[in-house]
């Protein structure tokens, strides 16, 4: 089967959860928050790296840092937030899918139709997660963007 | 060029009759190397087969009381006894041992206590036979053939390819002719045997219960390969069907205690069939539900004009209904926004099934006008007419004759193909040439259309809906032989207005539309020459069962000016046409 | 409102629209019909049942795999309707599109009763005993009318076209739930692959859009945990129901008489 000939398939489609449920919304963030992490990991293992480079190289990597001004932190802030995101839902998803909690059990079905894994335990399950994660998100940006003078 | 393909069974329809022989025959060769096709002009799984609710009916519990005695006494005066009785009870056997295998291959049957197949009443029968899977049993007996069909290797799936027709030489079956949809490419399907199981004709009548698929394909082209077809003027009118649509509410509504009630909340049953009340046989229900509309205690839908009556399921309660007719509530909520535990249904006799098809002997061989065996071609299930339903089918007895009647058909074919050699088969060079001319330079290259399909189809399923319905008269059907006539003359000048090839369903309805209109004629003329009422034929100008004259099937054969009909004697073998009171 | 328009995305990505008049309780099916056999004969697109059941007329609408003839025009709440093709299947034509990509992937998983005793399977003379409440195990999930909307709304389809789909899995785990079944061993092993259970991120589309609450997110997740269950705690298949006991035919139960019949006279 290839997949160019497949109709609206492909990145977009897959990301795109307009007019779908919460946990479809949850996913995108997941893949989004998933691509920024892997990015900043290597980027973090390529500044790291510049310390074998001795004192000099290392004090290039800084200024060329804070060069950034204000998206040093802006941008840290942005990677903790994703971080935060990513492992609060990680840890839903893992409930999910190797306890199966917030599931629900096998129902027999009864119009009008409502998935129980869709339903209020898992709506409970992704509210509470991403208020746990907004919190220590605030507490961060308190933190990092302390010293700008933008709050 | 025709492509031709070979396979050494062809079977066309892919519902339950047609998927339970394709498992037969299978089962039956294992990897000796033969092949067989299924064709069907939608894909597998969306046969009509699906739609059915209530029931299946066998003797699963001699020791509780039931007997195949009763089971075969209950479908013969069920079919105002018109059924071949020597069939019936070689159905009435099969049944018990069909639910049995279903359920080792998976059919989520619903269960008593103590963990064995649980049943429940049904119309017509005296004792509670009805073997059920919440009330979509039609659909968990397909599902579990369609995934039974997947075990096995040596068969091809031919989805939406439409048969347009049955090619038969010299009194032998020869193959298909069908049009590969996908492709809009005609193909000649070449096979020594073949299954023709394509269902029923409900689609005639603008007020059905039935899919838009079911337009009578096979009993239509048996007609036009010169195959006579049975007792086409009894149809059964289910009385259950929703307005405005027709859509199917079942017999297992009535079966866990629904009333069927008229505009003064009476239970008008209790006039009509006072033991029964509302479980007598179908179209008993349905005659009385229109003898109380005619008689002006009926309801008015104002939206489409249809008149009415009420079926009552709150005293039911929300949780036998949650349990036990989900679907029911399902269909009651969506298309009308009905909660059956609140409000009652609106219903009216609604077109279900076609007791009659094409003719075939006990083992579901296919007949000649001769009474011969057309060498090579069976057929089972709706389209065929055995008969074992005679006038009028009891509810949960279609299920099971496709099962039933899939098995033997599936063990003749096999055991045919064991026994006969293989005959050098003559050029169908001609049969393939008439057909592609036929369809694509005749419908497609016609230069004016004088005929607008739809408008045709509409008109006739208007005509059907008014003079062929549950009552039928003289004036009614005399009217109604004149414009299905009248509308096949107007037909000829249709054309297909759709030009692609790919897909093409304009030129699929143009066909069926064809086909349509040939057995419209032959159900208004065969209701017309039966000066009796049997069953599902009721007359009000001839009201009574007449077995003096008229103890006997109706066949049609095709001429140039339209059916012939003769008439053939039924199989009484155990029990005498006695009155039929409920 | 008195009217409706179809704007509907037709073969080479080209929109038409339809202008429809609106009838009390009309369908988007109804619609389509109207517009077919009144004004462009050439619209192609599947229907059949019209009643929900056997899942031929799923198509996009308003962004949403929906079942064109159980979708109350009244409840999309627009004038404009836009319909278009099932996502993640290949366009044939119009709204049609190749569904058989997806019957092959139900039948990779071996959806059928597969016992070690296939002689008693095919040939004995009774029923095997389940209870209810071993049936409404897996009953939900023998609920799928195989519609493929799940399978276009799936995110995971729409990047591999190798993964099992939210369909088959559900049906792999009807098959596993089943007391009846003896081929757990076997379909873990279809499952445990490289585009097969593992791909699921638990998106939950599939269960939002299926149109008989086969809820099949729910299945692909029982059935990842079936898989674990055998690959780290070692869990082994066990052995499926058992026939019942021979029924005493014949023999009337305790306290139960066959009622009494009267023929009406017709027995000879």
């Amino acid at each position: 089967m290839k997949r160019g000939q497949r109709f609206k398939s492909g990145l977009v489609s897959s990301l795109n959860p307009s007019g779908y449920n919460l946990e479809r919304w949850s996913y995108t963030v997941h893949r989004i928050t998933g691509v920024i992490l892997v990015g900043y990991l290597m980027a973090h293992i390529f500044e790291t790296f510049q310390l074998t480079g001795g004192a000099l190289a290392w004090a290039n990597t800084m200024s060329t840092l804070h060069s950034l001004g204000p998206m040093e932190m802006v941008g840290l802030w942005l990677v903790a937030g994703s971080a935060l995101y990513h492992g609060g839902n990680g840890i839903r998803l893992i409930l999910n899918e190797v306890f199966g909690l917030f599931m629900g059990k096998p129902i027999l079905p009864v119009y009008p139709y409502s998935p129980t894994s869709l339903g209020k335990s898992q709506k409970f399950a992704v509210w509470i997660i991403t208020a746990f994660v907004l919190a220590l998100w605030v507490w961060a940006g308190l933190y990092l963007l302390a010293g700008l003078g933008v709050i | 060029m025709v492509e031709t393909i070979d396979h050494d069974v062809l079977i066309v329809g892919s519902g339950l009759a047609g998927m339970r022989a394709a498992v037969e025959v299978l089962s039956r060769w294992g990897d000796s190397g033969k092949t067989v096709g299924v064709l069907s002009k939608l894909a597998l799984m969306r046969s009509h087969s699906v739609a059915a609710e209530g029931g299946t009916a066998a003797v699963l519990y001699p020791e509780d009381g039931d007997s195949l005695e009763l089971h075969a006494w209950d479908t013969i005066k069920g079919s105002d006894f018109l059924a071949d009785q020597d069939s019936v009870w070689k159905f009435v056997s099969l049944c018990p041992i069909e639910i049995r295998q279903m359920e080792r291959w998976g059919t989520p049957w619903s269960r008593r206590e103590d963990g064995r197949i649980a049943q429940r009443p049904f119309g017509g029968h005296s004792f509670n036979r009805a073997t059920f899977a919440q009330d979509k049993v039609g659909f968990f007996e397909m599902r579990s053939l369609y995934d039974k069909l997947q075990e096995f290797r040596n068969w091809t799936r031919y989805d939406e390819t439409f048969v347009t027709s049955i090619v038969v030489q010299d009194g032998v079956f020869r193959g298909f002719i069908g049009i590969r949809l996908r492709t809009g490419a005609l193909a000649y399907f070449r096979a020594r045997a073949g299954i023709i199981a394509t269902g029923g004709a409900g689609q005639l009548w603008k007020f059905t219960a039935t899919s838009v698929s079911t337009t009578g394909d096979g009993i239509g082209l048996a007609y036009r390969a010169g195959l006579p077809i049975e007792d086409m003027e009894f149809m059964q009118f289910h009385p259950t069907g929703l307005i405005p649509t027709g859509i199917l509410i079942t017999e297992g509504a009535r079966g866990e205690g629904g009333y069927l009630v008229n505009s003064k909340g009476e239970r008008f049953m209790q006039k009509y069939a006072p033991s029964k009340m509302e479980l007598a046989p179908r179209d008993v229900v349905s005659r009385s539900m229109m003898k109380e509309i005619n008689e002006g205690r009926g309801f008015r839908d104002e939206d489409s004009g249809l008149s009415y009556l009420q079926l009552d399921l709150r005293h039911l309660g929300k949780e036998k209904i949650d349990a036990k007719l989900p679907f029911i509530k399902e269909l009651s909520m969506k298309f009308i926004g009905v909660d059956p535990a609140e409000e009652p249904i609106r219903i009216k006799p609604t077109a279900h099934y076609t007791m009659g098809g094409i003719r075939v002997d006990g083992k579901g061989r296919v007949l000649d006008g001769d009474g011969r065996f057309v060498k090579g071609l069976w057929s089972a299930g709706e389209s065929a007419c055995v008969s074992i339903h005679g006038a009028n089918r009891l509810g949960a007895n279609s299920t099971a004759e496709c099962l039933v009647y899939g098995r033997i058909v599936g063990e003749d074919v096999a055991a045919y193909l064991e026994s006969e050699p293989r005959v050098p088969s003559p050029s169908e060079n001609s049969a393939i040439s008439t057909e592609e001319d036929r369809i694509f330079t005749n419908l497609f290259r016609r230069e004016e259309s004088s005929a607008d399909v739809y408008s045709v189809k509409a008109r006739l399923r208007d005509v059907m809906d008014k003079s062929v319905y549950v009552f039928r008269d003289e004036a009614g059907l005399t009217d109604a032989v004149r414009q299905v006539r009248a509308l096949k003359d107007e037909f000829r000048g249709a054309k297909v207005t759709d030009g692609g090839r790919v897909f093409n369903y304009n030129l699929q309805d143009v066909l069926e539309v064809g086909i349509m209109l040939e057995l419209a004629e032959v159900v208004a003329q065969g209701a017309l020459n039966r000066r009796e009422s049997r069953g599902g034929h009721a007359r009000t100008d001839y009201p009574n069962r007449d077995d003096a004259g008229w103890l006997k099937h109706t066949l049609a054969l095709r001429t140039a000016d339209g059916p012939s009909f003769s008439y053939s004697p039924v199989m009484i073998t155990m029990w005498k046409p006695v009155e039929r009171k409920y | 409102m008195d009217k409706i328009v179809l704007r509907i995305t037709r073969s080479g990505g080209k929109r038409v629209s339809y202008e429809v008049k609106y009838r009390k309780g009309m369908t988007v099916l109804d619609a389509l019909t109207e517009v077919r056999e009144k004004q462009d004969s050439s619209l192609g697109y599947r229907h059949s049942c019209r009643m929900g059941i056997c899942g031929s007329c799923g198509m996009t609408i308003e962004g949403l795999p929906m079942l064109a003839c159980q979708t109350q025009v009244s409840s999309l709440n627009k004038e404009v309707i836009s319909i278009e093709p099932l996502h993640n299947l290949a366009l044939v034509r119009d709204l049609v599109v190749d569904i058989l990509p997806f019957f092959d992937l139900h039948r990779s998983v071996r959806p059928y009763l597969i016992r070690n005793d296939v002689g008693e399977r095919d040939h004995s003379d009774r029923e095997y005993r389940v209870l209810a409440e071993e049936v409404s195990k897996f009953l939900q999930f023998d609920y799928c009318i195989m519609c493929a909307l799940c399978y276009a709304a799936c995110p995971t389809v729409a990047l591999d076209p190798f993964y099992t789909g939210p369909q088959a899995v559900a049906q792999a785990y009807r098959y596993m739930a089943d007391p009846r079944d003896e081929g757990w061993e076997k379909r873990i092993d279809l499952l445990d692959t490289s585009h097969g259970v593992w791909r699921c991120h638990m998106a939950g589309a599939c269960s939002f859009v299926c149109p008989k609450d086969v809820d099949p997110a729910k299945a692909v997740q029982l059935a990842r945990m079936e898989v674990l269950k055998k690959r780290v705690l070692r869990k082994r298949g066990r052995e499926g129901a058992r026939l019942v006991s021979p029924p005493m035919v014949g023999a009337a139960k305790e306290g139960v008489k066959p009622p009494p019949f009267d023929f009406g006279g017709a027995k000879e």
